[in-house]
């Protein structure tokens, strides 16, 4: 891992932020000392998604926090999975981001599309604030055997 | 001594015996209760069976009948609902062990417009746990294990309305209700040869059903037939003052006669070309032949595509922070650890890690892919395409890594609350039935029922039953 100018790698500092985001949050419980005291692994997940150093940091960041939070709940197995599947959510959040969204396009919080259209008629829908991006990113959705 | 012949009729035909007294909607509730008391255990379908609310609703749906108050189709028709759906007196478990002693002391709106229309309970359907909300990775994810599918018990139903299909397909009730945030309705319809309906968001209401998706959860029939589901869905949309999220009273109802299809104007239809990345091999012929049907019965059919973006992505955050957020207790008190899918013992962590800031733009994505399907919709009336791109997979497969497919369908249809209609186009190699579905602009769920019975009066695959000792 390539150190930056101020000696830790992007990875570690998104570690540490994230760590020091949830001890602000909470106290620490014991578990939770000995997960920040251990090294944490600086290889990506087996069967992971190949991602970008940031975005390996903020995976990494996200499983760190969880650990923080609950790490004595987890057996050695669960750990491994539960960094794996930290692993297997950020393309889909890499995609999203990626996606362009204007300031103006509202989220669609609570869904009434019947309502929306009676309001606007049968004008064409505006699609100026929905542009195309050049190429699509590609998205990891869950396994399409997993229906909810 | 009512023959299993009788037990698949659809529930149009079964009520059109009880309406005319020739069969008795007791002993109607008898023999499916003696039907699923026999298979039931062994396909796991059942959480529970309710005997006694059965024979109770059975025996006053025979009484008003007799008196010639005769409610209307489902009158006197048994069914099983979702076991996640509220049910006073009977426990609603979620499928989960948290949850396994749950009493809930109402029912759920749907369970009582049923009750209304003079349906008869005959029982809980088992599910996936939570309903797959904190995901998982086995179909054995269930208090009541793996449901065994009716056509060949060494493979799956599908989830999370795992039940609600295999007791339709079985034959063990005349129809069933199931709930899909993803896929729930279309995908075990499709791998049970059953017909599903996935009604328009907000059109049915939730109120004592879990929640697991505040924005994406529906809830719908699986039944024999496209004019079942119709049917069933007549009796349980509308809007609800339980349950703010339903649709105003004019836009939530639904009314269904098949007459009335006869004047309606012809549906213009569009074959999905990017649904599926591939279907697989098994199933291509039986796709192959659907598709040529569906062109010959709407000549004017043509080519069509869904928009491309990061949807599955979004509705997987969304569904992830809402489940997260539904399920927040169960997380973060540990309790997540008594689920029995390993996956779904430890997933409820990470998307409670998910940024809002990330949510918002899910959210944000969703509402410019609402725009796109409109326009879509502009010049088309039904989408076709395959409800599943394979038959049902064998009962131990690992679904995350034996299944991981991409599903911009599902992602879409749920993500926008449009309504989608499953119905059975014939069999894989191996026997298994592979279903069509059709998908329409958010509140036009006539234009699936239409599309799916024209379907249906043209072909007899929903009229296949498995063989079942």
């Amino acid at each position: 891992m390539k150190a930056n100018s101020k000696g830790i790698s992007r990875r570690e500092f998104a570690t540490r932020a994230a760590l020091g985001a949830v001890a602000v949050a909470s106290p620490l419980p014991p578990a939770a000392i000995d997960a920040l005291s251990a090294p944490a692994s600086q290889q990506p997940p087996a069967n992971a998604p190949k991602l970008a150093a940031q975005s390996e940091a903020e995976a990494d960041g996200r499983y760190q926090a969880i650990l923080a939070r609950y790490g004595d709940r987890f057996s050695d197995a669960q750990k491994a999975d539960l960094r794996r599947l930290c692993f297997v959510l950020q393309p889909q959040l890499d995609g999203l981001r990626a996606w362009p969204v204007a300031n103006s396009d509202a989220p669609a919080l609570y869904l009434k599309p019947l309502v929306e259209r009676e309001k606007k008629g049968n004008a064409a829908p505006n699609l100026k604030s929905a542009p195309q991006p050049a190429k699509p990113e590609a998205s990891a959705g869950p396994a399409g055997g997993e229906k909810r | 001594m009512i023959s299993a012949d009788i037990l698949y009729l659809s529930a149009a035909e079964l009520g059109k015996r009880i309406q005319s007294k020739t069969l008795s909607p007791v002993e109607l509730a008898k023999a499916y209760l003696d039907r699923s008391e026999k298979l039931g255990p062994k396909l796991n379908a059942y959480a529970r069976l309710t005997p006694e609310i059965a024979l109770e609703q059975a025996a006053a749906a025979e009484k008003e009948i007799g008196r010639g108050h005769y409610r209307g189709p489902l009158h006197g028709i048994p069914y099983a609902a979702k076991d996640l759906l509220a049910t006073r007196g009977v426990a609603t478990t979620w499928g989960a062990k948290p949850y396994e002693n749950q009493m809930l002391d109402y029912d759920a709106t749907v369970v009582e417009n049923l009750r209304r229309a003079g349906a008869v309970l005959l029982g809980k359907a088992a599910m996936i746990e939570l309903a797959g909300g904190m995901n998982y990775r086995f179909a054995s994810a269930s208090l009541e294990g793996a449901t065994k599918n009716p056509w060949n018990t060494s493979c799956w139903t599908c989830g999370s309305s795992s039940g609600s299909g295999a007791i339709v397909a079985a034959g063990l009730a005349a129809f069933a209700i199931g709930t899909e945030t993803w896929g729930s309705i279309i995908c075990p319809s499709a791998y049970c040869g059953v017909s599903g309906l996935r009604p328009t968001f907000g059109r049915v209401s939730r109120y004592g059903a879990m929640a697991l998706s505040y924005s994406m959860d529906k809830i719908g029939p699986m039944a024999r037939s496209a004019e079942d589901c119709a049917q069933v869905f007549a009796v349980i949309a509308g809007h609800d003052i339980k349950d703010l999220s339903t649709l105003p009273l004019d836009k939530a109802a639904f009314t269904y006669s098949p007459s009335a299809e006869l004047s309606a104007k012809p549906l213009r239809v569009g074959w999905l070309s990017n649904a599926w990345k591939q279907v697989d091999a098994r199933a291509e012929k039986a796709m192959q032949a659907a598709e040529r049907a569906v062109r010959k019965m709407f000549p004017g059919t043509r080519n069509a595509a869904l928009p491309e973006g990061p949807f599955e992505a979004a509705g997987g955050v969304i569904i992830g922070v809402e489940g997260a957020a539904a399920f927040r207790d169960l997380i973060r008190s540990g309790k997540l650890a008594q689920l029995s899918d390993p996956l779904g013992q430890i997933n409820g962590y990470v998307n409670e890690q998910i940024d809002a800031a990330d949510y918002v733009r899910a959210l944000q994505v969703r509402g410019i892919l609402q725009q796109k399907m409109e326009a879509l919709f502009d010049g088309l009336d039904v989408l076709v395409a395959a409800s599943q791109p394979l038959g049902a997979n064998a009962i131990d497969a690992n679904l995350e890594t034996d299944l991981a497919f991409p599903d911009p369908l599902g992602a879409i249809g749920n993500l926008c609350g449009l309504p989608a209609l499953s119905v059975p186009c014939g069999f894989t190699d191996q026997n298994l039935p592979v279903g069509l579905q059709f998908v329409a602009r958010a509140g036009n769920d006539l234009a699936v029922v239409r599309a799916a019975r024209a379907f249906q009066q043209r072909t007899d695959w929903h009229r296949k039953h498995p063989k079942l000792a």
